[in-house]
């Protein structure tokens, strides 16, 4: 790659930010982690990642943020030319009904998961919407096999012809 | 589009070498055949050092041979003592070569097979017999990737078996070498199966369009004759050479192959048009009906049918056409403007014996595979092999078709790195080994097969031939 793929994190308490970042150490080698406590600064550093020509393959987004909330954000994110392709995840345990509707049918959410979590939990999330963000963009599966899901990377490259040169 | 300095070298030696020739005058080189130096110049060093994508380069052959060498282009509109210019259709036509065309039939027969799931329903049937010990699991995965990549490509054959064997691997012990064993076995079982049939794999096109070009064909079942053998005892080699370098720890091995034959009316279809096509290519003797007529059958009644979609089709893997009838097309100048008989004459070939040339064609092209394309390897020492024929410099006993098999399958030996072949590159990603692991393994069995190539080159195939 000659670009980085970022995980962003939008949480305003410090101890759980720091529990994911924890909890997602195995993947920061590849995937830089970058961190927001409120959904303005998340807006700003989705804009100062792309500026710099990178990426945002994974939102994980708290609900409940002091300002606009997680879910309004990540609809808000929609109408990004870039990063509306980005696998967005609510971490949460207080998004109401009405919220989490909103968030699977305007803000097209991939994953929701209640606070609190596992490590397998979260780990096996992340690695699924990183590899279903990289088969949709097209990048080359090789590059994340070693880290990522390689069986349905593998399946991935099974399905577009490939060349013997 | 970012260049880099990578790009700028491989764009400035492959220019100037298209443009230096122009300014030489060697003797005993025709003026077209100095234009042809130059432009196989630059398609060496485009084809080696990659400024821009091979099939691209194959591309830009065509054109300047079309441009610089056709009776049509800008300099050689007549005949003379020392060229006898085609006309731009024989350049522009390679796209149409009988080979091309059975490599499009067994794409798209390869493309449905995928769609429609036949290839992990042969693996899943293939596999059953070979039980659970880890022995003979990686003996049945080999002989699955070694038949499949006989008709699909090694590669998409390599990454279909990636998604077999990772879980595997994932229920392996970390410690165990049963996992390199298992990471190695497909690739290599690929690059080997690809060698069985004329579709296996594209060096095999670029032995058969040449050799076609000198009015030599090989049927599809006597390639097969003539390769089969080889490749089951290569396989059993790399097998034996596998099990015993990387010895499995656990003695039992389960494989999670659940699913059923996709039994729609479409499945159903693509089942019997793949059967009758390849009982009528491998029975190309008794009915006489090209290979290359044959491979229309998949083309026109998969398409009639919507077996295969207007979708399907724009995804074929065109540039492997583009790449083969690129070299196919520097083929028919390097003979037609003798510089391939130049290069050829600058050796004195009639110290050697057939044996050595053997000898030396393999190796060469083996050595040179492991870092180049092997189409790429293949198209290039193929021409020259040709033009050692035609010359008549060989000595006595020099047999094309054998040196020209040679040259094909000794290219689909290399396997040592994982830039050797997209195969060994797929096995790499998975992070289950290392290159020295591949290297070692790669080069002993691509040593111990080149011998036994040049065995069958010396006893076998004189034999069927």
């Amino acid at each position: 790659m000659d670009h980085e793929i970022y995980i962003l994190i939008v949480e305003d308490e410090l101890e759980v930010m720091d529990a994911i970042v924890n909890d997602l150490s195995e993947f920061e080698d590849h995937f830089p982690i970058e961190t927001a406590n409120t959904a303005e600064e998340a807006q700003s550093v989705v804009d100062q990642i792309y500026h710099a020509n990178n990426e945002v393959g994974l939102i994980l987004c708290d609900h409940v943020l002091p300002g606009k909330n997680g879910v309004d954000f990540l609809i808000e994110l929609q109408s990004h030319d870039l990063a509306r392709n980005s696998k967005k995840v609510l971490v949460t345990g207080q998004a109401g009904l009405e919220d989490t509707i909103q968030a699977i049918n305007k803000a097209r959410l991939d994953h929701y998961i209640a606070k609190p979590w596992t490590k397998e939990q979260l780990d096996s999330v992340v690695k699924e919407q990183l590899t279903n963000y990289v088969i949709d963009r097209k990048y080359n599966p090789m590059e994340f096999m070693a880290i990522l899901d390689s069986v349905k990377l593998a399946e991935s490259m099974r399905a577009n012809p490939l060349t013997d040169n | 589009m970012k260049i880099n300095r990578k790009q700028i070298i491989g764009s400035t030696v492959g220019i100037l070498g298209l443009i230096i020739p122009f300014f030489l005058n060697i003797n005993g080189l025709s003026e077209a055949g100095h234009v042809t130096l130059g432009v196989f110049f630059l398609a060496a060093a485009f084809w080696m050092l990659e400024p821009v994508p091979i099939y691209a380069t194959s591309m830009l052959v065509i054109f300047l041979q079309v441009v610089l060498l056709s009776k049509e282009g800008l300099f050689f509109h007549s005949v003379t003592d020392s060229y006898t210019p085609d006309s731009y259709t024989a350049f522009i036509g390679t796209l149409a070569n009988p080979i091309i065309i059975l490599f499009l039939g067994g794409f798209i027969l390869a493309d449905a097979a995928v769609k429609y799931s036949l290839d992990r329903n042969i693996t899943r049937i293939l596999l059953k017999p070979f039980g659970t010990s880890p022995k003979f699991i990686v003996l049945g995965l080999m002989v699955v990737t070694a038949v499949l990549s006989g008709f699909m490509s090694n590669t998409a054959t390599t990454a279909m078996m990636m998604t077999v064997i990772l879980p595997i691997i994932a229920r392996v012990k970390n410690n165990d070498p049963l996992r390199i064993g298992l990471a190695l076995s497909i690739p290599f079982a690929a690059n080997i199966g690809g060698i069985a049939t004329p579709i296996g794999t594209p060096p095999n096109a670029v032995v058969l369009g040449a050799l076609n070009q000198q009015g030599i064909t090989i049927a599809f079942g006597e390639w097969m004759v003539l390769a089969v053998p080889l490749v089951v005892v290569a396989l059993l080699m790399a097998w034996f050479i596998l099990t015993q370098m990387f010895k499995a720890q656990t003695d039992h091995v389960e494989i999670d192959m659940s699913g059923r034959f996709n039994t729609s009316k479409n499945a159903i279809l693509l089942y019997v048009v793949f059967g009758i096509t390849v009982l009528l290519w491998i029975t190309e003797k008794a009915h006489g009906m090209k290979s290359a007529i044959i491979a229309l059958i998949p083309v026109v009644f998969l398409t009639m049918t919507k077996v295969i979609t207007k979708d399907d089709i724009r995804k074929l893997p065109w540039e492997v056409l583009w790449l083969v009838a690129g070299g196919l097309s520097l083929g028919i100048s390097m003979k037609s403007t003798g510089l391939a008989e130049w290069i050829i004459g600058s050796i004195s070939w009639s110290s050697f014996g057939p044996l050595l040339i053997i000898i030396m064609f393999g190796s060469v092209c083996l050595l040179i595979a492991n870092f180049l394309s092997h189409t790429v390897t293949a198209t290039l020492i193929v021409p020259l092999a040709v033009s050692l024929a035609t010359s008549g410099l060989a000595t006595e006993g020099f047999d094309l078709v054998i040196v020209s098999i040679v040259i094909g399958i000794s290219a689909s030996l290399a396997m040592m790195l994982p830039i050797s072949t997209p195969p060994n590159a797929i096995a790499m990603s998975t992070g289950t080994i290392e290159t020295s692991q591949m290297a070692k393994a790669g080069i002993t069995i691509g040593l111990l097969s080149l011998v036994l190539v040049i065995l069958n080159a010396v006893f076998y195939w004189p034999i069927i031939l």
